[in-house]
C-alpha cells in the first residue's frame, strides 16, 4: 500500500513538473473565489478587467475556486501565502476571514463583501479596518430599499422577509429593513429557511402572511429564483429584491448595485496598493454610490403594477 | 517560483490542518471501529465545539476553559444520540442524523447568527493559519496540534486499557456476549458516543481558531473526511502499526495524508468543483482494496481445512 501511495505522489509531482510554467509578471494576485453566486463572479471579473486595463501584462492572476468549502479555501489561502503573492482578493465573508487569518502582511481585498466589521470582528469607526484588509461592500442602501416597498405598495400592511439562516449577511439585511419598516408602523415577519430543500415551504408560508415580500442579497435565494417566482406568481404576491439578479428572476423591483462596477472599484484600490504603495490599513471600505431603481417589466405587468417613471426595466 | 517548491512550501499548512482533522478522525474511530456504530452526529458536533469555544472566548472566558466547555458541549451531543439510540431504540445511524439535524438549530442559537469571527489579532489563540511560519517552535501550529494528538492518544490508550475501557471495547466487538458477561452495554454505548463527540468538538474548537471563525456550515461532510482519514491511515500503516496507540496515530497520519494530497491537487490547479467527487472515490477505493484482497487474491492457508 505504501508503494501505491508513493507512486501516486511521485506521479503527482511529475505532472506538477510538466505543468510548471513561470510567469514573468511583476505582480501576482491570488483570487480566492468561495461562492458560486453569479453577482460575485461579476465583481471578480470587474476587478480583473480594471487591473488588466491599468497594468496590462505586468499583472497575472491566480484564480482558485473553493466551491463553498471552508477546508479547500483554507488550503488555497495557505497556498497563496506560501507563494507570497502580492495581493489576495476574496469574494465573500468566509474567504475574507480565512485570508485575514492566513496572513498579517499580504494585503487582502474584499470584492463585494457585505459587512467587514462583523466578518473580521473589528470596529469600522474610522471607515477602515486598521489591519491588512480593505475592499468594497455590496451593502445596498437598505433604508432606500425599504422606502421602495412603501413607494410602490403604499397599502401594504404585512411585509414578509425571507432569508437563509446559514447566511450571516442576509440576517443583517433583514434586520435593517425590518427596523425601518417597523418604525413606519408596518408589521413584518421573518421566514427563515435552512437550505434549498425547505425554501419552497418558507415562501409558501410567507405568501399567506404578506402583501409584499422582501428578499435580501442571499446566495441560496439567488440560486432558487425560479421556484420563488412560481409560488409568488400563483399567490399574486409582489417581491422586492435586494439585487438585480434576484429581481430579474422573481422580483418586481429592486434598488440595485452594480457588481461589475464594484469589482472595478476594488481593482482600482488594488492598483493604488500595488503601484502607489497606499497603506491598506488606512483605506476606507468603499460602497457603490450609484444605485439604480430597476424593475422587472414582465412580472410587473402580470401583477398589474405601474412603476414610477424613474425606474429602469431590467433587460 | 516553480510549482514543486510552492507545493513543498505549502505542506506545513496542510499538515497542521490534517492533524486537526486527525483529532476529529480519532474521535470517529472510537464509534466507527471500537463501538461498531456509524455516528453521523459528528457533522453537527464539530460545529458545536467550534461555536461554544468561539462564543465563550469572545465573552471573555480564558481560552483553555472555553475549550474544555466545548468538549463538554460535544459530549452532551453524544449523550443525546446515545439516549436516542439506547433508551428510545432508534437505529444508530438515524439517531445520529436526528441529532445532527437538530444541532443545526442549536448551533445557530449558540452563535446567534450563521458565522462568528474569532480573529487572532484580538485574542491570544492556540493555533492559527498565521502560526505556521516565522514563529517559535512552541507556538507553531503543527507543534501545538501534534502535542494535542499525543496527549489525547496517551489518555485514550490508558483509558481503553482499564477494566472499564475493556468492557467498552467488548461492547463493540460482541454485544450479546458482553451482555452475557454482565456488562451494561447501553450505558457503554452512551459513554462511547459521548467520548467520541467530545473529541470531535475539541477538533472543531481547534479548527475555528485555525481558520479564524466558526460557521454553521463548517462540519458538513466531516464524517467523510474522518472516515477517509481512518481508512487511509489503516491502509498505509496497518501493516506496521499493530499496537492500539499506534493505530490511533495512524488515524491522525491518515488525516495528514488526506490534506497533503488535497493541497497538491489545489497547487496543481485541478478544478476544485470535482474535489468532493475525488475524495469520495478515494475513500471508496481504499474501502474496496481489503475486500478485493480477501476475495480475489487470498491464498488458502495450509491446513486450513483441518483447523476449521
Amino acid at each position: 500500500m505504501k508503494k501505491i501511495i508513493s507512486i501516486i505522489l511521485a506521479a503527482a509531482l511529475v505532472i506538477a513538473l510538466s505543468a510548471c510554467n513561470q510567469s514573468s509578471a511583476t505582480y501576482t494576485i491570488g483570487i480566492l473565489e468561495y461562492s458560486t453566486h453569479e453577482a460575485q463572479s461579476l465583481a471578480v471579473q470587474g476587478f480583473m478587467d480594471a487591473l488588466t486595463e491599468k497594468l496590462g501584462n505586468e499583472v497575472s492572476f491566480q484564480k482558485q475556486h473553493a466551491s463553498g468549502d471552508a477546508n479547500s479555501a483554507t488550503l488555497i489561502a495557505n497556498n497563496f501565502v506560501t507563494q507570497n503573492v502580492d495581493l489576495i482578493l476574496c469574494d465573500n465573508t468566509q474567504s475574507l476571514q480565512i485570508s485575514a487569518a492566513a496572513t498579517a502582511t499580504i494585503p487582502v481585498l474584499g470584492a463585494a463583501v457585505t459587512d467587514y466589521a462583523q466578518a473580521l470582528n473589528v470596529s469600522l469607526a474610522s471607515a477602515s479596518t486598521g489591519i491588512n484588509v480593505s475592499g468594497t461592500s455590496d451593502l445596498a442602501p437598505l433604508e432606500s430599499q425599504a422606502e421602495m416597498i412603501l413607494e410602490l405598495f403604499p397599502d401594504a400592511k404585512n411585509v414578509g422577509l425571507i432569508y437563509c439562516s446559514s447566511e450571516v449577511n442576509s440576517l443583517y439585511q433583514i434586520n435593517s429593513v425590518q427596523q425601518y419598516l417597523l418604525s413606519k408602523g408596518i408589521s413584518c415577519a421573518e421566514f427563515a429557511f435552512t437550505d434549498s430543500n425547505d425554501l419552497a415551504a418558507a415562501v409558501q408560508t410567507a405568501c399567506e402572511f404578506s402583501n409584499v415580500i422582501y428578499l435580501p442579497t442571499d446566495n441560496t435565494i439567488a440560486e432558487c429564483t425560479g421556484i420563488i417566482n412560481d409560488i409568488c406568481h400563483v399567490a399574486k404576491v409582489p417581491v422586492i429584491a435586494g439585487e438585480k439578479g434576484i429581481c430579474s428572476g422573481c422580483g418586481v423591483a429592486t434598488l440595485s448595485i452594480d457588481y461589475y462596477e464594484l469589482g472595478k472599484k476594488t481593482g482600482l484600490m488594488a492598483y493604488e496598493i500595488l503601484t502607489n504603495g497606499a497603506d491598506i490599513s488606512k483605506m476606507p471600505i468603499e460602497y457603490d454610490e450609484n444605485c439604480t431603481k430597476m424593475y422587472n417589466k414582465e412580472i410587473a405587468e402580470e401583477l398589474g403594477i405601474t412603476v414610477p417613471e424613474d425606474y429602469i426595466p431590467i433587460e | 517560483m516553480s510549482i514543486i517548491t510552492s507545493i513543498i512550501n505549502a505542506l506545513p499548512g496542510a499538515v497542521a490542518q490534517g492533524l486537526i482533522w486527525g483529532i476529529m478522525a480519532i474521535g470517529l474511530y472510537i464509534t466507527y471501529k471500537l463501538l461498531n456504530i456509524s455516528d453521523l452526529t459528528v457533522d453537527g458536533s464539530m460545529c458545536t465545539g467550534a461555536a461554544v469555544c468561539v462564543m465563550l472566548t469572545i465573552a471573555g472566558m480564558p481560552l483553555p476553559l472555553a475549550m474544555v466547555c466545548a468538549v463538554i458541549a460535544g459530549m452532551l451531543t453524544g449523550f443525546v444520540t446515545g439516549i436516542f439510540h439506547t433508551f428510545m431504540g432508534i437505529p444508530a445511524i438515524l439517531a445520529g442524523i436526528l441529532t445532527q439535524l437538530s444541532l443545526y438549530s442549536v448551533n445557530l442559537k449558540i452563535m446567534g447568527k450563521a458565522n462568528q469571527a474569532l480573529s487572532v489579532r484580538n485574542y491570544d489563540l492556540l493555533v492559527s493559519l498565521q502560526y505556521i511560519r516565522n514563529v517559535p517552535l512552541w507556538k507553531n501550529a503543527i507543534f501545538v496540534v501534534a502535542a494535542f494528538v499525543v496527549v489525547l492518544i496517551a489518555i485514550l490508550y490508558w483509558f481503553f486499557g482499564t477494566e472499564y475501557g475493556c468492557s467498552l471495547r467488548a461492547t463493540g466487538s460482541n454485544l450479546n456476549m458482553s451482555r452475557a458477561q454482565g456488562i451494561n452495554t447501553s450505558f457503554n454505548t452512551v459513554i462511547g458516543l459521548m467520548l467520541s463527540n467530545g473529541i470531535v468538538a475539541l477538533s472543531g474548537a481547534l479548527l475555528a481558531q485555525y481558520q479564524g471563525f466558526a460557521d454553521v456550515q463548517m462540519g458538513r461532510g466531516a464524517i467523510v473526511i474522518g472516515l477517509a482519514a481512518i481508512i487511509i491511515g489503516n491502509a498505509v500503516f496497518g501493516k506496521i502499526f499493530k499496537n492500539f496507540a499506534f493505530k490511533l496515530l495512524a488515524v491522525a497520519f491518515g488525516g495528514v495524508i488526506y490534506y497533503i494530497v488535497y493541497q497538491i491537487v489545489i497547487c496543481l490547479g485541478i478544478d476544485p468543483d470535482l474535489l468532493k467527487l475525488l475524495s469520495a472515490m478515494v475513500v471508496a477505493v481504499f474501502l474496496a482494496i481489503p475486500y478485493w484482497k480477501k476475495t480475489y487474491f487470498s491464498v488458502p492457508k495450509k491446513g486450513g481445512n483441518q483447523n476449521a
